[in-house]
């Protein structure tokens, strides 16, 4: 495995990751949370809130804004 | 705490973690050749002090506020429509939103349309959403400690995988194919329309889960 094969399984485990959460927070009784729920509890705060919508934006503009 | 204004009340905001890591975002990027991100956050950071200051003002006023947060965001009241105009308002934003994709994914990235069109759209989303959710939502008193923990590590590992492959790069605007960023995997994707297109309707619809969070 070379290093850009390896890279790209570093994200691949993230993802992976991510939904394996995920389900483990909607199919099953594990004491771990949606990630609606993570976000939600995070934007309940005016900072925490526009915080994490300046975030959303961010993403758009690093793709395609100049 | 009694009635009186406080001084220094309008410093309130900088006691706000999220208000200094705008700040650091707006002096990296803009260094980093993003001029426009960095006056956006900017004026974004800016506008958390001056609101977290008019809310410290308020705040003798009102008990309820929690000390050393900005404030829990309510959910405005909700206005109910009938089933037939509900069905009507989606179809119409669904529709918008399927426009603004084709036509903002038509225009070349970093071109000034896209630019425009992005920087309309995301301070729109960001002011819709600045108040609170659009509808009221239960939020969980405690989230499980260990569940929390699992997500934390997973974003975190994310990001210092992400950040090591760019510091990994020959420079920091310069691609590796050794080792790629997110922003480099998805260059081919975001090279034709169709693709920009997808991409810009998935990042709409996710601004939109997020205002109504």
């Amino acid at each position: 495995m070379n290093t850009h094969e390896l890279t790209i399984a570093g994200y691949l485990a993230v993802l992976v990751s991510i939904v394996l959460l995920q389900v483990l927070a909607t199919r099953t009784r594990a004491p771990v949370p949606a990630l609606g729920d993570l976000l939600t509890r995070a934007m309940r705060t005016r900072t925490g809130r526009v915080g994490v919508l300046v975030a959303w934006a961010w993403v758009g503009l690093h793709f395609f804004a100049k | 705490m009694g009635g009186h204004a406080r001084p220094f009340s309008f410093l309130a905001g900088f006691r706000e973690p999220v208000v200094w890591v705008l700040l650091a975002i707006a002096f990296f990027t803009s260094i980093s050749g993003k001029p426009v991100d960095g006056v956006l956050m900017l004026i974004v950071a800016l506008g958390l002090v001056v609101d977290a200051g008019r809310r410290a003002r308020g705040r003798a006023a009102q008990e309820a506020v929690a000390a050393g947060s900005a404030g829990p965001a309510e959910a405005r009241p909700a206005r109910r429509l009938s089933g037939r105009r509900r069905v009507l308002v989606a179809a119409a934003l669904l529709a918008g939103g399927v426009a603004y994709a084709v036509v903002v994914g038509s225009f070349t990235r970093y071109s000034w349309p896209a630019t425009a069109g992005i920087i309309g759209l995301g301070t729109v989303v960001v002011l819709i959403g600045w108040h609170g959710p659009l509808r009221h939502r239960q939020v969980r008193e405690r989230l499980p400690v260990v569940g929390t923990l699992l997500w934390a590590v997973v974003i975190v590992f994310g990001g210092l995988w992400e950040l090591s492959a760019l510091l990994l790069q020959p420079s920091i605007t310069t691609d590796s194919y050794a080792h790629p960023t997110i922003s480099t995997l998805t260059d081919p994707v975001l090279a034709s329309s169709p693709g920009r297109s997808l991409v810009l309707a998935a990042w709409l619809a996710f601004g939109w889960y997020l205002v109504e969070r």
